[in-house]
């Protein structure tokens, strides 16, 4: 038993050396390939050397992008489209090639020691964890929703700094419940599926997608996110700063 | 023996109308059965006098027909319409449509480049020649008849990061163009070329050359302006300095970035500027329509000139001189401690990008952004597709001080279409639009209505005095384009656009 743990241990040991000392590289004309297709379509957002530009992430610094296996999920971005990202059809080569650049360029960045350009961790701790737990158990009123010790728990280890400070100012993609009262009174709650001003959809309780034409239903929204929509115009910088710096202490 | 009977008079009259491409009457004052140029017609107001589909039947609007280009891209393009047939771009691509049935007459294809492929906005026509631009910068001629290249010019340097989306602007025989580049520290520029001969007449430089000390690069021109003919002025927006985030290398107002300009359209000289963003440390370039409006300002005649701008302000312009009537904020605006004497906001060095990002409203897109807003000369509202956001901004030494220099984060941001009363700045009524936000455009009617699309892929018919939604459609996905609006046989049009499809409106035919 001993042994075959010892000798899984090893194995695993090598694999993680292995990745280390041997980076993989990519043929010199597939990064070249991948980096006319990156400039042409993705540059404007995302950068020229995939570091950031116009709104888009730094590719260099994506969790994403460190745990993408030969493009499974780099792939599902670019042809699917993510948040205000559009979709692109691309053959399976195109892919490849793309991968190459941007996992060249991030490696690139990798390597630099420091003064590297972006957003790390280390720059967002500069508010006071005092100051940042008085706001959170006083004016932010994030006691309402949340707890340190219970959905924030850890939250610093399973969020990175930059997604971290985001996710305090607004929780993308946060669930909302609906509550739909149709015109016999029957009432159906679930969470949001879909709302626009002509059409709302929720998931019931038992996974399945329900629509209704708004103009034929009473909608009833409940949104925690709100509460964080209506801090945007409340915070100081330092707000912002002071109750990061206190997130971060939840490890 | 049908033919016989058409008298030879109506002949005469039918060979008239064949084909003949703009004349510079037809941009003074377009017919109806035409939009023949970027905006419909010079002032901006993306206003139609057409009347056909109004309040009480918009209800039954239905398609007449949809282009698809079968290219996996967003149209941003503004078609225009001349002599019956639809002229559109995008990135690499141009086509010719036919406005009555929606099929395609030509299809160019601009060889593979490396330029930025983010949009193309449209194409422009003097007489029966088209003006296209490039991803790599180059101003191509084409025949309008079947998309055959005349000439093809480089109008600035791709190389040096360069790159174009615009629709040209064409008064009398100049073709006015702008670029983009805000990857590099580029001097921004406008220039007038010779629509026969591809050579330039002018240029008029927006920033000194890169690499003038403490000054800015920057400044990119890549919206189409507008055009006054009573007193032959052009009105141009001009983008953000670089480096973008950073501004400690480029101190001072920076002028004329994030501004609107006044220029002599023979010559290119400056007449006036109004700066929109002095010293812009967040990306907001001044380029929205600068649309003009003759009209009562506070009891006076004015001629005046309005901007929905990217950084959040309003500005009512007197266009002869470039002084302020009215500065005002259309949504959330953190960013500025006041007003300047001229009516120019004055920025917050604590809210330049920091090392540990500063909390920013708007977002980097701006409270709005290329997307054509409407002016609506019966009710005085101004209306425009608005986005409430905000942004993390970032930068830090090693960031460095060219090009983007930093980093800039949307945190939140929602669509709202606004209809702004010109005389005060007031918002009147507001349309929510949907989350994160649209990027449609807006066109108003004579017969008070209003089209625009909202976030998630509706196209919709609101009634101008309120806002009220009167019809809508699902387009499946969001516009990124401004409708226009043409008459043809009789039979109204309204012309929309989402991801690679473009749908022609109509009320049903009656067969």
């Amino acid at each position: 038993m001993d042994n075959i743990r010892r000798g899984a241990v090893t194995f695993t040991a090598l694999l993680i050396s292995a990745a280390l000392a041997y980076p993989q590289a990519f043929p010199a004309d597939q990064v070249k390939a991948g980096e006319s297709a990156f400039v042409q379509q993705c540059a404007f957002c995302h950068g020229r050397d995939t570091g950031g530009g116009e709104d888009g992430p730094d590719l260099t610094r994506s969790k994403l992008v460190g745990e993408d296996v030969n493009g499974n999920q780099i792939g599902l971005v670019v042809r699917n489209g993510k948040n205000n990202m559009p979709r692109f059809t691309v053959t399976d080569q195109e892919l490849a090639a793309l991968v190459a650049f941007i996992k060249t360029e991030r490696k690139i960045a990798e390597s630099q020691t420091g003064g590297r350009k972006g957003v790390d961790a280390a720059d967002l701790t500069t508010g006071n964890i005092e100051k940042g737990k008085a706001y959170f158990n006083g004016a932010g009123k994030c006691t309402g929703c949340h707890s340190p010790t219970g959905d924030l728990e850890h939250t610093a280890t399973r969020n990175d700094g930059l997604k971290l400070f985001q996710r305090l100012m607004y929780p993308r993609g946060a669930s909302a419940k609906i509550t739909v009262t149709l015109a016999s009174g029957e009432t159906i709650n679930g969470t949001r599926a879909y709302l626009d001003e002509f059409t709302v959809a929720l998931r019931d309780a038992a996974g399945r997608y329900r629509s209704w034409p708004v103009s034929k239903v009473k909608v009833k929204v409940d949104d925690p996110a709100e509460a964080h929509v209506e801090l945007l115009a409340k915070y100081t910088d330092d707000d912002i700063h002071n109750l990061m710096t206190y997130l971060l202490t939840l490890k | 023996m049908l033919m016989n009977r058409i008298p030879f008079s109506l002949l005469l009259t039918a060979g008239s109308l064949l084909a003949q491409g703009t004349t510079p009457d037809m941009l003074l004052k377009p017919p109806k059965d035409a939009w023949p140029a970027y905006h419909g017609d010079y002032s901006g107001k993306r206003h139609s006098a057409l009347t056909q589909i109004n309040p009480q039947n918009v209800g039954g609007l239905s398609l007449a027909w949809a282009f698809q280009s079968g290219i996996n891209q967003q149209i941003k393009a503004s078609p225009i319409l001349v002599d019956g047939v639809i002229y559109f771009s995008m990135p690499d691509n141009v086509f010719a449509v036919d406005a009555r049935s929606g099929h395609q007459l030509w299809h160019y294809t601009y060889p593979a480049n490396k330029g930025f492929h983010i949009g193309s906005r449209g194409v422009s026509m003097y007489g029966e020649w088209l003006y296209f631009m490039s991803p790599d910068s180059h101003l191509i001629c084409l025949n309008a008849k079947d998309g055959t290249v005349r000439w093809n010019v480089a109008v600035a340097d791709a190389a040096r990061g360069y790159w174009t989306t615009m629709s040209p602007l064409i008064i009398r025989n100049h073709v006015l163009i702008g670029v983009s580049g805000d990857f590099d520290n580029l001097t921004g520029f406008l220039k007038a070329i010779d629509p026969e001969t591809g050579k330039t007449q002018w240029r008029w430089d927006s920033t000194p050359p890169a690499g003038t000390p403490n000054a800015t690069t920057g400044g990119m021109t890549w919206m189409t302006g507008t055009y006054d003919p009573d007193t032959d002025t052009v009105f141009w927006g001009t983008g953000n300095p670089t480096p973008v985030l950073n501004g400690d290398v480029r101190p001072g107002n920076n002028p004329d970035t994030c501004s609107i300009v006044a220029i002599d359209p023979n010559t290119g000289k400056k007449k006036w500027a109004f700066q929109a963003s002095p010293h812009d440390t967040h990306d907001w370039d001044a380029v929205e329509i600068p649309v003009l409006v003759d009209g009562d300002f506070h009891g006076k005649p004015r001629k005046m000139l309005m901007q929905a701008s990217r950084n959040g302000y309003f500005f009512v312009l007197d266009r002869q001189t470039g002084e302020s009537l009215v500065t005002t904020t259309f949504g959330p605006v953190n960013w500025a401690t006041g007003l300047d004497k001229k009516g120019q906001p004055i920025p917050n060095p604590a809210k330049d990008p920091a090392p540990d990002g500063r909390l920013i409203a708007p977002d980097e897109g701006g409270l709005t952004n290329y997307r054509s807003p409407s002016f609506d000369p019966k009710t005085g509202l101004f209306i425009v597709s608005a986005h409430p956001s905000y942004g993390i901004y970032f930068t830090k030494p090693a960031d460095g001080s060219f090009g983007w220099a930093g980093a800039d984060y949307g945190v939140w941001g929602k669509g709202v279409l606004e209809a702004i009363d010109y005389q005060t700045g007031k918002v009147k009524w507001s349309h929510e639009l949907g989350p994160n936000g649209s990027g449609a455009g807006v066109l108003t009617t004579d017969s008070g209505l209003t089209f625009t699309g909202d976030a998630q892929g509706s196209v919709l018919a609101l009634r101008t005095t309120d806002g009220k939604t009167l019809w809508h459609a699902g387009q499946g996905q969001s516009m990124q384009s401004s409708p226009i609006t043409y008459e043809l046989d009789g039979r109204q049009y309204v012309l929309t656009s989402a991801g690679g499809v473009m749908f022609a409106w109509a009320l049903p035919e009656k067969l």
